[in-house]
């Protein structure tokens, strides 16, 4: 009995958690847990204020790290053998189709949550001071997953994946000089084949996802340094919000040397912090905060079982496409990109240059700088209409040619209504 | 709230329990399972005795595949179709019967798909037959079912399918080559018909094609050529049976159907009769042939012909290096051959052809192989009407000489020519001369204009 009980101690080491220090240790003694802050404040638990999409997102890549491992261990990344592995996935492995499923809709639904964590960051103006390299960071992890999802796309190498790569790295070729080689380097060749097949495997397996963990983890960290989630829109009142972070010289005050004393020790935290860098804390917004455990946590929890049983439930009735073995003889006509670049092929169905290399070398550019062009301190919604107004015409445009490119484009990219049945098509 | 958000919690969790079991039902209870059941109770029914029957009751279920790494094919196809090798399921309801009349051609060693189509990798009924969206080969009807013989027996002809053998024929001798390519010869006017048999085309839409090409494909350049329904069958054979994969050399020892007549074939191409005779008639270098087969056992006559010399020391026969079912053939031939049949043979052989009526024969196959024919005529006349060329139809080629040198003619027939108009201000004639060098080799070309050389004279004669 006794050794059961130190070995339980030997592992947790927190007090109960009836008191207050046990629950605050269970934060800050915990590697994986103590990303929060063992206090957070009630109204950023609000289900209104962030709909959880970043933490839905981050679920969602945890169900693709998982799901992609096991699908690893049964594809051969060249062709042909890429594409018998996938019907062998549909046919013959045990629960193949449900795996292959989950891994395919947690991709589509991670492109969605993270463009749509994307708009809500930018609706309540929480990139703003201090946290503007983070958006920065959510950017490239916007990218990051875009260029997951692409690479993923064209694994199971049958005609829907090949066409989709093929029409979308010649995209990426109408950049100015470097487009070709680029897209050369890219593929293992001037068309899409098995260099290609090979090279999308390591970037899809190895290379994005390691990027992808390294820049959550500093998404994450940055959110706790930044100051914790951005308060509610609704809570700002009118008053500003005050921060104070490290390395914002003009807002230290110089630190005042404290007179030594002979008991007490000085830490590092003194040393390198004379104020809090959370946002300010007055005494009555202390009354706001409450324990992370177990007001955070149980709502993370809610939100992955809900996130994890909504692609369960979708994998259940709904298999991912296969179509037939890629041929590069044979050209589906009209052969379209993934659904998230048909914005782009149909901006490039108008101008190769300014569709296919200006018009998203601009938008990414934009979306990057967004933090340091904005220069208006304040958050609410009434001091920002002109950049309000601006965000969503980009994201209803965006919108609207994809929504053009996946259900209004017919053979030769004719426009054609998808209530208009043509027949013939592909011959 | 704190305690409805845990409860929710324990919910969801619940709820992805559920999720994950019937996921592991949906995949646990797949239709193949349920046909091996049925298959084993079928089986049971034979057993003498309880105990046995229990045993094969108990038979856990597997999935049955034949892997063809030569051929990326995998066939699952008897997970369901279990007794397609049991004698003893002769009369068993479908997909347990017996597949009588096989031959060599064992399942287990050859797969279904490979003549039968359907996808070999799909284990539920609806995708193995292959009707499903995105599988460009479903099965082939029974109508159309032999045409698979010609995907493996490139060469010679295959008993009981005189349609491929027919189909080829009309291929190389109806000028389909001048408008499509199959195996990188022919013209690019009309699609390559290499791979033909595994596109996802019906054996009926083929049909209907060669009947009245228009009729199927709205706009087609494909001109019909009236053929009759059993020509347009037999062509629709010889299209199922073009497929890119290398049957043939996969099963490289089938390629040849060892025939009687593919045997008389090799033996008067091997020359035999330069040193053997069969019942006198030959040469007497050689032993007499006549009764070979009843002197010797067979395996004795392949090693013979393997290498002579090991069964003969000091023999002169030379090594021929056969393949094993051209020997076979050869054998089987040898079986038959009778002194008449061999005397045909000597007949035919003193009417020697010189290097010129080689070159000649060529030339006219060529003409008709790659489509000259279609315009120019069989016999040469031309006659197809073309308005407004000059004299209104295509010219006959049977008095070029007077007009042309033959370096002439073959620049025309290298780079083409547009026919003279009778009116010049009305429209341009509907056909002309297309440029072939990028079709025909120079040798190709030269062979036709000596060709048409050679039926130049005769008509000076008659003239």
């Amino acid at each position: 009995m006794n050794l059961i009980r130190e070995i339980w101690q030997s592992i947790v080491r927190r007090d109960p958690l009836s008191t207050d220090k046990g629950k605050s240790e269970l934060v800050f003694l915990n590697v994986w847990l103590h990303i929060h802050p063992a206090k957070v404040k009630k109204e950023n638990l609000k289900f209104r204020h962030t709909f959880y999409l970043g933490f839905i997102t981050f679920f969602l890549f945890l169900i693709l790290l998982t799901t992609g491992i096991a699908l690893m261990v049964y594809y051969r990344p060249y062709p042909p053998q890429a594409y018998q592995d996938m019907k062998d996935l549909q046919y013959v492995v045990f629960m193949g189709p449900f795996l292959r499923n989950m891994h395919r809709w947690a991709a589509h639904g991670m492109v969605i949550c993270v463009f749509l964590h994307m708009c809500r960051v930018f609706y309540t103006g929480s990139y703003k001071k201090p946290r503007q390299f983070n958006w920065v960071i959510g950017v490239l992890l916007l990218l990051l997953t875009l260029g997951l999802s692409f690479t993923g796309y064209l694994l199971p190498w049958d005609q829907l994946a090949y066409w989709a790569i093929t029409v979308g790295t010649n995209i990426g070729s109408y950049a100015p000089l470097v487009g070709g080689q680029v897209r050369e380097l890219l593929l293992g060749g001037h068309s899409v084949g098995e260099g290609a097949l090979l090279r999308f495997y390591v970037l899809h397996v190895a290379v994005l996802p390691s990027l992808m963990i390294l820049l959550t983890i500093v998404h994450f960290w940055r959110v706790r340094k930044d100051g914790g989630l951005s308060r509610p829109v609704w809570k700002l009142k009118g008053k500003k919000e005050e921060l104070v972070t490290i390395g914002a010289p003009a807002q230290t005050a110089a630190l005042q040397a404290a007179a030594a004393s002979k008991d007490k020790t000085y830490g590092l935290m003194e040393v390198v912090s004379g104020k809090p860098i959370f946002e300010t804390v007055t005494p009555e917004e202390e009354e706001d905060t409450v324990f992370s455990y177990p007001y955070a946590f149980v709502r993370e929890a809610v939100v992955l079982m809900a996130t994890v049983t909504t692609i369960m439930t979708i994998s259940l009735f709904l298999n991912a496409p296969l179509e037939e073995l890629a041929n590069p003889a044979k050209t589906p006509n009209p052969a379209k990109a993934p659904w998230y670049f048909l914005g782009l092929q149909e901006l490039v169905s108008h101008s190769a240059f300014l569709g296919g290399v200006v018009a998203p070398a601009l938008m990414v550019l934009l979306l990057l700088a967004i933090p340091y062009l904005d220069r208006n301190p304040s958050r609410n919604l009434a001091d920002r209409k002109l950049i309000l107004w601006l965000f969503t015409i980009f994201v209803v445009a965006n919108l609207a040619l994809i929504v053009v490119g996946t259900f209004f484009r017919g053979p030769g990219w004719a426009l054609v209504p998808p209530w208009v049945h043509v027949v013939g098509g592909t011959e | 709230m704190e305690r409805r958000l845990q409860q929710l919690f324990f919910a969801l969790s619940l709820f992805a329990l559920v999720l994950i079991l019937a996921a592991g039902w949906q995949a646990n209870t797949p239709s193949w399972k349920t046909y091996q059941r049925s298959f084993l109770q079928i089986e049971a029914q034979g057993e003498p005795n309880a105990v046995t029957k229990a045993a094969v009751l108990a038979t856990p279920p597997e999935i049955h595949q034949v892997l063809l790494s030569g051929l990326q094919r995998v066939d699952r196809c008897t997970t369901c179709h279990l007794g397609v090798e049991d004698p003893t399921m002769k009369n068993a309801p479908e997909p347990f019967r017996y597949h009588a009349g096989l031959g060599p051609h064992v399942p287990s060693r050859f797969g279904c798909t490979i003549c039968h189509g359907g996808q070999g990798l799909a284990t539920d009924k609806e995708g193995a037959h292959g009707n499903v969206a995105f599988w460009p080969n479903p099965l082939l009807s029974r109508d159309y079912i032999r045409a698979s013989c010609g995907r493996c027996h490139k060469e010679g002809e295959v008993p009981g399918v005189p349609e491929l053998t027919e189909g080829r024929h009309l291929f190389e001798t109806q000028g389909c080559r001048g408008c499509h390519k199959l195996d990188g010869v022919g013209g690019s006017i009309g699609p390559d018909l290499t791979g033909e048999g595994a596109n996802r085309r019906s054996p009926d839409w083929l049909e209907r094609h060669f009947l009245a090409p228009n009729a199927v494909s709205t706009g087609s350049a494909m001109p019909n050529f009236h053929f009759t329904k059993e020509q347009a069958r037999d062509l629709t054979y010889y299209m199922l049976s073009l497929t890119n994969e290398e049957m043939g050399s996969y099963f490289s020892s089938v390629r040849l159907i060892p025939s009687p007549e593919y045997g008389r074939q090799l033996f008067v191409e091997k020359d035999c009769l330069a040193c053997h005779a069969v019942g006198g008639a030959g040469a007497k270098t050689a032993p007499d042939l006549l009764g070979v087969t009843k002197r010797h056992s067979i395996e004795w006559l392949d090693e013979q012909l393997v290498n002579p010399e090991l069964v003969y020391p000091g023999s002169s026969m030379p090594e021929y290096d056969l393949e094993a079912n051209a020997r076979k053939a050869l054998v089987a031939y040898m079986a038959t051959a009778t002194p008449e049949d061999v005397q045909l043979v000597l007949s035919r052989k003193t009417r020697t052809m010189t290097p010129e009526d080689v070159a000649i024969e060529a030339g006219k196959q060529d003409f008709a192989r790659f489509g000259c024919v279609g315009c120019h005529g069989t016999e040469l006349q031309g006659g197809v009407a073309n308005p407004n060329a000059q004299g209104g139809e295509v010219p006959s080629l049977l008095h070029v000489s007077d007009d042309y040198t033959k370096d002439e003619v073959i620049a025309i027939i290298r780079n083409g020519r547009v026919p003279p108009m009778d009116n010049a201000a009305g429209p341009a004639p509907p056909l002309y001369m297309p440029a072939w060098k990028h079709v025909l080799s120079d040798e190709d070309i030269n062979r036709i204009a000596d060709y048409l050389w050679s039926k130049q004279e005769k008509n000076k004669d008659a003239w």
